[in-house]
């Protein structure tokens, strides 16, 4: 170590979250008799203005070379601190974390003695940790102003669009013929009622004739190289192999319409039980006619996960809790966990459309909850003033359907609130079925290295603060390929993704963290597993020595765990900063020396 | 800092859990946001991916006076990093085998998936875990523990682990034969290097008493260690030769 660590330690109180159990104050008299602490204090809050401000003044006025604040979780607010010491002049990676509010406070509430011992633990693992910190400086990547944008559905379309106008070359890569998506197979869209075909048509134009977008239709993705700034993609059109050399991609590969198996609610078994989508084309070919009565049943293969919050025992009801208690042992109905967000506004949309043909006809819907956010209220409303009738049914007693001696549809549902059972019999048996991931969704994921989530759709790097990023950078998610949206939803979230996209594009470079890997030549024997076990192909051995390529290495470490020779270590996260910490954690006395 | 243990005080093991920061990290902080309790004996260090954790960090913690080890990343094909967390189920499969060599028992190293979404299962995972680590008791102090970290850091044993990762076909038991053999071999020469460097140069007879290693196998891994430019005889004392450190 060049210079003697100096360390600053400022305990948040975060107003009661942490203050009200773990004792900050003896957590800050703890830390200041802490080696190499030269000063500790404790904040209402050290996110707020004041709190940074202390940090920074505190950093001079001491002279603290290593910062360590204990309060809430690195994964939000370490950038945030990170920003102070900067402007303070400190190197942000002297700065150091203890989290002491998820890990400690939230969790251990009716501990308070067991949870101030265990800040003081944890602070002291910082305290140790930090000592080994090194000042980093950041690698710079360059970006290429040319993006890649995968599917042209309402989602692609908008994305690219954004961009060009922007000025970025596209490359709008389409695996099937047309374009439009899943939005050219409807026929009007809800609240509006404005017909699809209409909206997508100019769009499509629009992508069509615009100098910076490129259109590969009959294409798909075929391998994925590279990284930020700088991806190696290879698409194949009709056989053809294209290379494309981009800087960013955004995903809106969309989803499918779940498709029901043969034999549920009859559907495949009677030509007249049919799926939301099919009853859209009836409606736009005018062939519905004037039917008496069309049932629709919602949530058809979807939010079948768990069913929580039933006990029989809150039916007293004997005659409900027989029925319950046969369904519960019954085999669950298979599909999707998730609600599809979509199927009741779409439901509504066609029941209205039936009813503006045919008002005579009798229009129920069948659902164990209805879901109409936002302005769709009013839109639920609308349907209710046309004499669409809802019948709230059991989540686990799912209705029944079969046919009439004279081939009509007879459904048997059990109403929940007036707590008996119904018998309608129908003309049409509508399924509203949810949005369902892609199949080769897993392959999209794999070759981009992207998680899917448990839903089995792309998944964003965190659902509340970055929704269009992806846990790689320079890939983002438009559309419905991170879980169902509807169009507006759709148009938000792509241009969202381009935005995103742009704004790399428009900085022309981005620092990565300074986390990679290094390689010690002087032990390297350049045996190569570095090179076999690492994802992203930083490692590359020349002239028998590996060379890491700073802008492919993400950090992950694989290499420097695995590496036979040791030579290779993780800037940040190498052996004594993380053993310094573990050691902390179990030998109070003995981490003076800070790792062994 | 030391806690005195009064007679009724139950038994509160040290738990070090080792997350990844994308999924198993987030799950802890999601048990935090939700506020589901869980008992205060696990210490999180945070590491970017399960493929970071080296296999002398895991040790290092037993040597240390860790009750028990977890390793807890994300689901497979969940990793942030596309397979880190399968370069750790093979390397899991190997640090047993050393702990089970050391005596150590293999149920306190724990490794377990947690998405950034299963906060609850990570709390469940932490009351769990300090359950059975309660039942298991205190982790017994081995002193051959110095000697595995030392040997995980030699390449004869990395190399035998790296083996695991890339693929290579080994007959399974065969493999577990060379892995024991290569282990048992290191650490010793580990425990005959701290015991000269403690001590001295010493007798191939000291050696042994002062490693409970036979002189038989001692003789064998002078002649490697030699070989090696490691020990060298730097005196004679009763007829033998003196061996000191390099």
């Amino acid at each position: 170590m060049k210079e003697e660590p100096r360390l600053g330690v400022f305990v948040c109180h975060c107003g009661v979250n942490i203050g009200g159990v773990v004792k900050v104050p003896e957590v800050v008299e703890y830390a200041k008799n802490l080696p190499r602490v030269a000063y500790a204090e404790d904040n209402i809050y050290t996110c707020s203005e004041a709190g940074l401000d202390s940090i920074k003044e505190s950093i001079k006025k001491y002279k603290l070379n290593r910062v360590i604040v204990a309060s809430c979780t690195p994964r939000t607010h370490e950038p945030l601190f990170r920003s102070a010491c900067i402007e303070a002049g400190l190197n942000p990676y002297l700065f150091e974390m203890a989290n002491i509010r998820e890990q400690c406070s939230w969790v251990h509430p009716k501990e308070p003695e067991k949870a101030t011992k265990k800040a003081k633990d944890v602070v002291r693992m910082a305290v140790a940790r930090a000592a080994w910190l090194e000042p980093q400086t950041e690698p710079e990547v360059e970006i290429k102003d040319s993006a890649m944008v995968i599917g042209a559905g309402v989602a692609g379309l908008t994305s690219a669009l954004t961009l060009a106008n922007q000025g970025f070359k596209v490359y709008l890569v389409e695996k099937e013929d047309k374009i439009g998506g899943n939005v050219r197979r409807l026929y009007k869209l809800y609240p509006t009622m404005e017909e699809a075909e209409k909206i997508l048509g100019p769009v499509i134009e629009a992508v069509k004739k615009h100098k910076k977008i490129e259109l590969l239709t009959s294409t798909s993705v075929e391998e994925v190289g590279g990284y930020v700034g700088n991806f190696n993609v290879t698409v194949n059109q009709k056989g053809e192999k294209i290379p494309l050399n981009v800087g960013t991609i955004i995903v809106a590969c969309g989803a499918l319409n779940y498709q029901p198996p043969k034999g549920l609610y009859q559907y495949g078994v009677y030509d007249n039980v049919l799926t939301q989508l099919e009853l859209d084309g009836m409606l736009r070919k005018g062939k519905l006619g004037k039917p008496e009565r069309v049932i629709m049943i919602q949530c058809v293969g979807g939010r079948k996960g768990e069913i929580r919050g039933y006990q029989l025992e809150s039916f007293p009801k004997s005659d409900t809790a027989k029925l319950l208690r046969k369904v519960l042992k019954a085999k669950k109905e298979e599909g999707w966990p998730y609600c599809s967000r979509i199927c009741c506004m779409n439901a509504i949309k066609n029941a209205i459309l039936i009813k503006t043909v045919s008002p005579e006809t009798d229009v129920i819907i069948l659902y164990s909850d209805l879901r109409v956010y936002k302005e769709y209220e009013d839109f639920y409303a609308r349907s209710r003033d046309l004499e669409v009738k809802f019948i709230k049914f059991l989540e686990i007693v799912t209705p029944e359907v079969s046919e009439t001696p004279d081939k009509r549809l007879k459904v048997l549902a059990y109403d929940m609130l007036a707590g008996r059972e119904a018998e309608f019999v129908a003309d049409y048996v509508v399924l509203s079925t949810p949005l369902i991931p892609h199949k080769d969704e897993v392959t999209l994921a794999r070759m981009l290295k992207i998680p899917i989530s448990p839903d089995g759709f792309l998944m964003e790097a965190h659902l509340k603060l970055r929704p269009v990023d992806t846990a790689m950078d320079g890939i983002y998610l438009a559309g419905a390929a991170s879980g169902p949206k509807d169009v507006p939803e759709t148009i938000i979230s792509a241009k969202a993704a381009a935005a995103r996209a742009a704004i790399l594009m428009a900085n022309k470079k981005m620092s990565c963290e300074a986390i990679t890997a290094m390689v010690n030549e002087d032990l390297c024997i350049g045996c190569g597993l570095c090179e076999e076990l690492c994802p992203f192909g930083a490692p590359r051995i020349e002239e028998g020595k590996s060379k890491m390529i700073e802008a492919l290495c993400r950090g992950c470490g694989v290499c420097a765990a695995e590496c036979p020779r040791m030579a290779i270590t993780m800037r940040h996260y190498g052996d004594q900063q993380v053993l310094a910490q573990v050691e902390a954690a179990l030998v109070p006395e003995g981490f003076k020396e800070g790792g062994s | 800092m030391v806690e005195v243990m009064t007679e009724k005080a139950e038994f509160e093991p040290v738990i070090v859990a080792f997350c990844c920061n994308w999924c198993a990290y987030a799950g802890a902080d999601l048990a935090g946001t939700s506020r589901l309790e869980y008992p205060t004996n696990v210490r999180i260090v945070r590491v970017m991916c399960t493929g970071r954790i080296d296999p002398t960090f895991i040790l290092s913690a037993f040597k240390w006076g860790a009750d028990g080890v977890l390793v807890a990343g994300c689901h497979p094909g969940d990793c942030h990093y596309a397979k880190g967390n399968y370069a750790m189920e093979k390397r899991f499969n190997f640090v047993n085998e050393v702990l089970n060599h050391l005596g150590i028992e293999p149920e306190r190293l724990i490794l377990e998936w947690i998405s950034a979404g299963e906060g609850a299962k990570f709390a469940a995972l932490i009351r769990d875990v300090t359950r059975k680590i309660k039942d298991l008791g205190p982790s017994p102090f081995k002193k051959t523990t110095d000697a595995a970290i030392e040997a995980l850091k030699m390449q004869r044993l990395r190399w035998v682990m790296g083996i695991s990762q890339v693929g290579v076909k080994i007959d399974a038991e065969r493999y577990n034969v060379v892995v024991d053999n290569v282990m048992k071999d290191e650490i010793e020469r580990q425990m005959m290097i701290n015991a000269i460097k403690e001590k001295g140069p010493l007798t191939i007879k000291e050696i042994s008493e002062a490693t409970d290693i036979p002189p038989s196998r001692i003789l064998r891994h002078i002649i490697a260690l030699r070989k090696a430019g490691t020990i060298s005889e730097v005196g004679e004392k009763e007829h033998g030769y003196l061996y000191g450190v390099t």
